[in-house]
């Protein structure tokens, strides 16, 4: 995935000037509140056939940014992300091979699946690279925790990117 | 043998010789059990294990011995042939004549070693008796009489079918299973002990073992009386029907299964079109019901609900956008494996029934699904999944990426089609294999050689595709590689195709069974090729809906929700077939009829209530 959804740069640099786990904590959940934003914009925009698919990811948004938030407010935060990031998540990269794409007016399923592929594979690779630019630490455990539950979130997303391209049959609009 | 009077008394010495016996020893029985004959003939046993139920020596039993029960606890599954019934037997009527034994399809019944009475206290009176896994009420005894090779009643194999040569038949699009010969469809009929199972596990429940009896009997046209009780696709899933009714058939348990749907075939090409069209019209005495029902698209699902309904008297239209009937058995099957004069000799008997079929007429811009509600009393879309899924990988939308479908139905149109020297296939089944050799074909006419690489995710032990299909694509020529993930369309520096990237696959399905491949990414391979053919998933076309219905419709992760029956949230529009149930000629057989009762029964209310 050569391009984030949302810019990568900017995000990139706001993330690493945070200092406390708290801000990047609000910092990460306020990304996820822009893309359960982003879903909720488009629900009325697809037919609705498939705006199960936008709703879902809405909603998987939704639950990861009051995840963040509940953790940013918690003063036992560093325990539960040390014990979160104690099992590292596999990156299949599969990602890597689909194409971002332009949602247009009218996307299809797998236009939809494709594009929150990129933006979780976007956003995971950013929490490792500043994991691994952070000094050892609350700060570089944090990253690697938020590393941790994009590459999770990806991986679920796959899945079911497979089930729905080589795993049948579904109905879409001709375009 | 010499005769011996009955008055004849003997020599008058006879008592003397008699009384020499009293000086031989004296011979003495002993009160211990004797070990009884290897093939002894005692009690039943059943291993519960193996035993699926069949009933087929309940059927054998000439003394009706034996009663089938059912046992609720024990598994049953009708797609793997498995029943949950046992045998008991009524040894007042059992003779031990063994035959039970000989023609149990799966081996479980023998006969014991030991014959003891086993009934106690208040069995006493008692001769039924159900073997189980404990023996017999409750005591094993080690088996005696039990099957073997010796006195298997039924022939293991199934007749070998003919079949053109891969050098012949990769020369053109001629058929290549050649059928069988009347005494050959005798031999395999006779292998078949009527257990039902293939009935069961039909989606259609086709009767199949009342059609195998009249082939075997020689009674052809009997046979296609029984396939048309359930089937209008007769030649079609006489030749590619998935044939579940094989895989659950109890001969399979211990020989090959019987050759189902080769009988089907034989059955139907035995007999002349025209009296196929006679047999089956002959029963057709419905009167005009003066109901009318659309139905949109005319694969199997389509004319089947139009056969259905045709035949309760309603007047059908069928509305297909291509220049003819058929849907994807006409588009979708190469002629190798389905010509399309067996496809027209369905089709005219579905049309004899008085089913109008429309063709070159899409419903969308001109003739809207609103059009259709006015005008009909119930409409059925039954459009199947006509659209091929794309990997959307890099360069995936370059000129040279086609989808399978898409290819397959220009071959079936009578494009002439002209593949390059070499070709690489995305995807490992069915799809893959009909378009891997629908072009080695075209190739072997254009270029005199096949250069095919079809590049499956599975390995070969999960392999989706058909095993038939994959035997009969690598004799062709084709090269099949296993576990190979797309990864990049390669596109050269003058913007030509150049090829396939992929990637080695460790594994395809996580610990919960669901896809999820892994790459090994240090292992790629480029194969070079001028196309790329992208055989995966396939969907439908529901624009045709238009935007105001498909908001009135309910929708179930993404499919359209209908009812068991067919019906959906509108209540003059039902959905049957691949666009409901997934792509299956012989689901969609069976969705058609479901579909066609259901609306039968709702236009019978309608003029019940006056309506």
């Amino acid at each position: 995935m050569s391009e984030h959804p949302e810019g990568h740069g900017p995000a990139y640099e706001h993330l690493r000037a945070r200092k406390s786990l708290a801000e990047i904590l609000q910092s990460a959940a306020e990304f996820e509140r822009k893309a359960h934003q982003f879903y909720t914009g488009l629900i009325p925009r697809v037919r609705k056939n498939l705006r199960y698919l936008v709703e879902e990811l809405a909603a998987e948004e939704k639950t990861h940014y009051e995840l963040f938030q509940r953790l940013a407010e918690d003063p036992e935060a560093r325990q539960q992300i040390q014990e979160r990031i104690a099992v590292p998540r596999e990156d299949h990269r599969f990602s890597d091979y689909i194409q971002l794409p332009d949602l247009g007016d009218n996307p299809d399923d797998q236009a939809i699946l494709q594009y929150a592929l990129g933006r979780e594979d976007a956003a995971m690779k950013q929490y490792r690279e500043l994991a691994q630019n952070a000094p050892p630490g609350p700060i570089r455990q944090l990253f690697e925790y938020l590393a941790n539950e994009e590459t999770a979130h990806k991986l679920e997303l796959e899945k079911r990117y497979y089930e729905l391209v080589y795993g049948g049959s579904r109905m879409v609009p001709r375009v | 043998m010499a005769k011996i009077r009955h008055d004849d008394r003997g020599s008058l010495l006879a008592p003397l010789k008699a009384l020499g016996f009293f000086t031989r020893a004296p011979v003495t029985e002993t009160l211990a059990p004797r070990p009884a004959s290897l093939n002894y003939r005692g009690f039943h046993v059943n291993d519960w294990s193996q035993c699926i139920g069949c009933g087929t020596c309940q059927r054998i039993c000439d003394n009706a011995a034996i009663t089938m029960v059912t046992i609720p606890s024990l598994p049953q599954d009708p797609a793997r042939g498995i029943r949950n019934q046992r045998p008991a037997i009524d040894y007042g009527r059992c003779c031990w004549c063994g035959l039970c034994v000989d023609i149990c399809p799966s081996g479980s019944i023998a006969l014991t070693r030991e014959y003891i009475h086993i009934c106690r206290e208040s069995e006493l009176d008692s001769y039924f008796v159900l073997p189980d896994p404990n023996g017999i009420h409750g005591q094993p005894f080690p088996a005696g009489w039990a099957k073997s090779e010796v006195s298997e009643l039924i022939d293991p194999a199934r007749q070998p079918m003919k079949e053109l040569p891969a050098p012949t038949r990769i020369q053109g699009f001629d058929e290549i299973v050649q059928g069988y010969e009347p005494q050959q469809a005798i031999d395999e009929a006779a292998r078949c002990v009527q257990c039902g199972l293939c009935h069961e596990a039909c989606p259609t429940h086709m009767h199949a073992p009342e059609y195998i009896r009249a082939i075997w009997r020689g009674d052809a046209e009997e046979a296609v009386r029984q396939i048309y009780r359930t089937n209008p696709f007769a030649h079609v899933c006489g030749r590619v029907c998935t044939h579940r009714c094989e895989q659950a058939c109890s001969i399979g348990n211990r020989g090959e299964p019987l050759a189902i749907r080769w009988l089907k075939r034989h059955a139907m090409d035995s007999v002349p079109d025209e009296r196929v069209r006679e047999l089956v019209t002959q029963d057709s005495v419905a009167a005009p019901s003066g109901r009318r029902v659309a139905i949109v698209g005319s694969g199997p699902a389509g004319l089947t609900a139009a056969f259905d309904l045709a035949r309760h008297g309603h007047a059908v239209t069928v509305y297909e956008a291509l220049a003819r009937p058929g849907g994807m058995p006409r588009y979708g099957i190469p002629a190798y494996r389905l010509p399309d004069d067996r496809l027209d000799a369905d089709i005219a008997v579905i049309e004899a029934q008085g089913v109008e079929i429309r063709c070159n007429t899409p419903i969308g811009a001109e003739l809207t699904m609103e059009t259709l509600r006015q005008q009909y009393d119930a409409v059925v879309l039954a459009i199947g999944l006509q659209l091929g899924r794309s990997t959307r990988i890099p360069g995936s939308g370059h000129r040279d990426v086609h989808t399978a479908v898409e290819l397959l139905r220009r071959i079936r149109e009578g494009e002439a089609l002209a593949p390059p020297k070499r070709v690489v296939i995305i995807g490992g089944g069915n799809v893959a294999m009909d378009i891997a050799r629908s072009l080695a074909r075209l190739q072997m006419r254009r270029h005199g050689a096949i250069d095919i690489t079809v590049c499956a995710l599975e390995d070969f032990d999960h392999f989706p595709a058909d095993p038939t299909e994959l035997k009969e694509a690598r004799e062709e020529g084709v090269r099949v590689l296993a576990s190979r993930g797309p990864k990049e369309i390669v596109i050269d520096a003058d913007g030509g195709l150049g090829g396939l990237k992929t990637l080695g696959v460790t594994s395809v399905f996580d610990e919960q069974g669901r896809f999820a491949p892994r790459y090994n990414h240090e292992d790629e391979q480029l194969h070079e090729a001028a196309w790329v053919v992208e055989a995966i998933g396939q969907i439908s076309d529901i624009s045709i809906l238009g935007d105001s219905l498909s908001e009135r419709l309910e929708w179930d992760r993404g499919r359209l929700r209908v009812d068991e029956n067919g019906r959906t949230a509108e209540p003059w529009l039902w959905s049957a077939g691949d666009m409901v149930r997934g792509p299956d000629v012989v689901h969609a057989v069976a969705d058609g009829h479901r579909v066609a009762a259901s609306i039968h029964q709702a236009l019978q209310q309608h003029t019940e209530a006056g309506s």
